[in-house]
């Protein structure tokens, strides 16, 4: 059966396949390597984070300043309001037993308000359900909500899903009226991994009662996730302000709030140096990180990856005064020729299919067509030549 | 920008509590510009082309076709008698928002009445970062007397969609996309004075936002913020004498650069000698008026009391307003109660008015207890009702309760009327269920008299929300429930098991 001639025909088939995607195999590197910065592997275009406190009443304030603390570090570090989801349960700033009206602090002392005087809050009062917060995961709003109340993350978004409130073994606990399991997380991270692949990482953080039992039913893939006590353990408060009377911060979200002061949007610091810092005897707790579903090393993923929006900008040179339509007056309509050579790195993939063009040829498939071609002429032949023999062989036989 | 006009004014007043009232609008003239009709929804809206006009608010009015827009996001009770009028009517305590939309021929356009208010709710809920999705069937009802149009109405046939959410509150995100709604934001201009931190401290605060059209003029956007400042707590000591780093803890720096006119008025006290810093630019009529163009800059308006070593609040105050209504509910039961209106006239003629009642499907009048008596007179009176617009709960559809009533001159209407209170049914009920259900404020919109065809002369007024105690189940139950019969089961279960299977075999002892 395998005579030189098939394995002839075999070989060029197999040539002219391989030029074919030896020809794509180069554009797909340089399309990559356009989103690629050079330092990391992450390959995100842009950030999102969805933060949400679960628990109402005033007791509950440090729920709401540990959502807050999160809130302002995230926008600090880049991430605009649009890209923000922040649930609140309960209104702590403008509460009637708020002493500080308008303000929101995570310190005894009062030094820092988390408020401010730019907050958007997208859902909050009894709208922060369970039901809501599977429904902006998911993507199954309502038709007539608006662009700020929908989680819109497209496969090259990195999301960071920061939980807190009340909870325990595999639950956490909604305005302490309903839970939503650990079961019903993973779903929902299911549902979005298979739904237009709706986040390229995922970094779960929850700080709750037992809050590492929350995460371990998860199996969808890159999601780094890590929580603020094991099994059977309490997360604590941390400290309490006398004026405001409550507790205004818990201790783990303390701790990270703590680290993540010293970071800025150029910091190189990875995912690493943030879980090294955990200290079952300061925290009181056991934090706990989960890794299995997460394909990069721990070393090599930046902390602006998840909680900043960073955009890598690179300065081009002067553009082409050539290109300009209209030369004496009248307006300039022709934007800048990217220069093929220094790629712009942008968050939008805007650029993306005109810096292929200019650096590969474009995909026109003649060598398939040729290929096929050819093989179909060569099994043609093989055909009849081989019928001729058998023929003449059955006749020989007979 | 020759056709939008952008006007900014703030509005102080002294009250006689020694509090101060006050009221910043900001006016957005697009001039010569129609409201788009309901019939043309069904094709794609002309361009629009906005400079100073905010372009979030006019995308949403332009989507849904609204001619007449007010929504009102208050807290606190206003006190009539203490404060008078304010300028904004619209004080109820929570979110109000009532909207004037085209019915829309059903033949021409794919969406229909209540899928665009529902729409509209929603973009203005995401715009203003409020929970007005609240606002659905469950709270929406189509007053008559009430809220009849600002502006002017074309030809086409229009209704009135009202709804109240009396459990919402206002806080800096409500405060943060209305700032971000006006051309200067809060940089520059009178904006600049609104600080969340002192403005969610006020005794009473509201922002409200109104879109009206005037047939001659255009589409107007008017933007406000009132707040009643209380100046001797803020300081500690008896002094009502306020400027406006003390109420604001701001001053107004630089002018609004694209402002028509940008203007600071201030009421004069009716006695005392005082002293109003800087100098106004026009002072008569008992205000004082200052162009916050041409001032020094940073202006900080100041308010001196002299001759007052510390304020005394006025022993017998006089009651500023010539209506008066207060409402309350009595009864101790949860499974039923009774609503006590108070209707005070003090003019010397006779006034027409209606009272508009819509609480929520949790509460179920019986018509034909209610009852109007005229000051301490016992006697029902059958004459005080005139008309009566009545639609009844069904469902879970709001209560529609407004009479029309003659208020005798000098004297006071009690009104009375029983209501059981619904079982809800145990999903039903709100996270905190414990602390009850809010209703809505009653609203009194005095009318003008029969026949006559001039717009009544004194403005509504809201009553205070009530809190209603509803009978709450035992959110436990079903847990204890199914323990209890799982235990139950089990042992019954295993003994009958053991019964009929366990066999005793003798065994033999050697």
């Amino acid at each position: 059966m395998w005579t030189p001639r098939w394995l002839l025909i075999f070989f060029f088939i197999v040539l002219s396949l391989f030029q074919e995607s030896s020809q794509y195999e180069n554009q797909e590197q340089q399309v990559k390597g356009f989103f690629e910065k050079a330092e990391s592997a992450s390959g995100h275009t842009n950030n999102w984070a969805v933060l949400v406190c679960a628990s109402r009443y005033w007791f509950n304030y440090r729920h709401m300043s540990n959502a807050l603390g999160m809130y302002r570090t995230v926008k600090r570090l880049g991430i605009p309001d649009s890209n923000i989801i922040l649930m609140l349960a309960d209104d702590a700033a403008c509460n009637a037993r708020n002493r500080f009206p308008g303000a929101v602090y995570s310190n005894p002392g009062r030094k820092l308000d988390l408020y401010g005087e730019n907050i958007e809050v997208d859902y909050r009062g009894y709208d922060v359900t369970v039901e809501n917060l599977i429904r902006v995961l998911t993507g199954r709003v309502p038709a007539s909500y608006p662009r700020s109340k929908r989680l819109l993350t497209d496969d090259r978004s990195n999301v960071f899903v920061y939980m807190t409130g009340h909870g325990g073994n595999e639950f956490l606990k909604f305005q302490d009226n309903e839970e939503m399991s650990a079961f019903d997380l993973a779903d929902a991270f299911e549902q979005m991994w298979q739904k237009k692949r709706s986040y390229k990482e995922l970094f779960f953080m929850v700080d709750t009662c037992q809050a590492n039992t929350l995460y371990s039913k998860l199996y969808s893939p890159n999601i780094l996730a890590t929580g603020s006590s094991q099994i059977g353990e309490n997360s604590y408060s941390h400290d309490l302000d006398y004026d405001i009377g409550v507790s205004v911060i818990d201790t783990y979200t303390h701790y990270m709030l703590q680290f993540l002061e010293g970071i800025n949007k150029t910091s190189k610091t990875t995912m690493e140096d943030l879980f090294n810092i955990y200290d079952p005897v300061t925290i009181r707790s056991h934090p706990g990180v989960r890794t299995d579903l997460f394909s990069r090393p721990l070393n090599d993923v930046l902390v602006t990856d998840f909680f900043g929006g960073v955009a890598d900008v690179d300065i081009t040179e002067e553009y082409d005064t050539s290109w300009d339509l209209y030369k004496s007056d009248g307006p300039v309509t022709k934007e800048p020729r990217p220069n093929p050579s220094k790629l712009m790195h942008v968050e939008k993939a805007s650029y993306a299919v005109s810096i292929a063009k200019e650096a590969g040829e474009r995909p026109t498939m003649s060598r398939a067509w040729a290929a096929l071609a050819l093989t179909g002429l060569l099994v043609l032949f093989t055909l009849l030549h081989g019928c001729s023999r058998t023929t003449s062989s059955t006749q020989e036989k007979l | 920008m020759n056709n939008e006009q952008f006007e900014e004014e703030l509005h102080v007043r002294p009250l006689q509590d020694g509090r101060v009232y006050t009221n910043f609008v900001f006016k957005i003239l697009l001039k010569n510009a129609v409201p788009r009709s309901a019939n043309t929804l069904g094709s794609e809206d002309e361009a629009q082309h906005y400079t100073v006009f905010p372009l979030a608010l006019g995308q949403i009015i332009r989507e849904y076709a609204v001619t007449e827009l007010h929504l009102s996001l208050n807290a606190g009770k206003w006190d009539y008698a203490s404060w008078g009028y304010p300028d904004n009517p619209s004080v109820g305590s929570g979110a109000e928002l009532w909207a004037w939309m085209g019915e829309g021929d059903e033949k021409r356009v794919s969406i229909s009445f209540d899928a665009r208010w529902q729409g509209l709710r929603n973009a203005l809920a995401g715009l203003f970062c409020a929970s007005l999705g609240e606002l659905d069937e469950r709270r929406t009802t189509s007053p008559v007397y009430a809220f009849q149009p600002d502006g002017d109405l074309p030809a086409e046939s229009m209704n009135l969609a009202y709804a109240f959410h009396p459990s919402e509150n206002i806080c800096t995100e409500n405060l943060t996309p209305f700032i971000k709604l006006l051309p200067c934001k809060s940089r520059s201009g009178i904006a600049s004075l609104l600080n969340p931190h002192r403005l969610f401290d006020a005794d009473w605060h509201g922002m409200s936002i109104r879109v009206l059209w005037r047939a001659d003029e255009g589409v107007e956007v008017q933007l406000g913020v009132q707040a009643v400042f209380d100046p001797i707590r803020l300081r500690g000591q008896q002094k009502r004498d306020w400027d406006f780093p003390h109420i604001f803890d701001r001053t107004i720096t630089r002018a609004c650069p694209v402002a028509y006119s940008s203007t600071i008025r201030v009421d004069l006290p009716l006695s005392g000698p005082y002293t109003l810093t800087p100098d106004p630019i026009t002072a008569g009529n008992g205000t004082a008026v200052f162009d916050v163009m041409s001032a020094n800059k940073p202006l900080d308006v100041s308010l001196l009391y002299l001759n007052e070593a510390h304020f005394t609040y006025p022993v017998d105050p006089s009651p500023q307003t010539d209506l008066s209504i207060a409402r309350s509910h009595t009864g101790t039961s949860q499974a039923h109660g009774r609503f006590h209106v108070t209707l005070t006239n003090s003019l010397n003629h006779p006034q027409r008015v209606a009272y508009l009642e819509t609480p929520p499907w949790i509460i179920k009048f019986y018509l034909h207890t209610l009852t109007v008596t005229v000051d301490q007179d016992p006697r029902p009176r059958k004459d005080i009702i005139q008309k009566l617009t009545y639609i009844p709960t069904s469902s879970n559809l709001p209560t529609l309760f407004e009479p029309t009533l003659i208020l005798p001159p000098n004297s006071t209407v009690h009104l009375t009327l029983d209501f059981d209170k619904t079982f809800l049914r145990y999903t039903e009920h709100p996270p905190d269920a414990q602390r009850g259900w809010d209703l809505p404020p009653a609203v009194l919109i005095p009318l003008s008299s029969n026949g006559s065809s001039a717009p009544p002369s004194l403005p509504r007024m809201y009553t205070n929300t009530l809190l209603v105690d509803l009978a709450t189940p035992d959110f436990s139950m079903p847990y204890n429930v199914i323990i209890m019969t799982c235990t139950l089961i089990a042992m019954f279960f295993g003994n009958v098991f053991n019964l009929l299977t366990r066999e005793f075999i003798a065994i033999k002892v050697a």
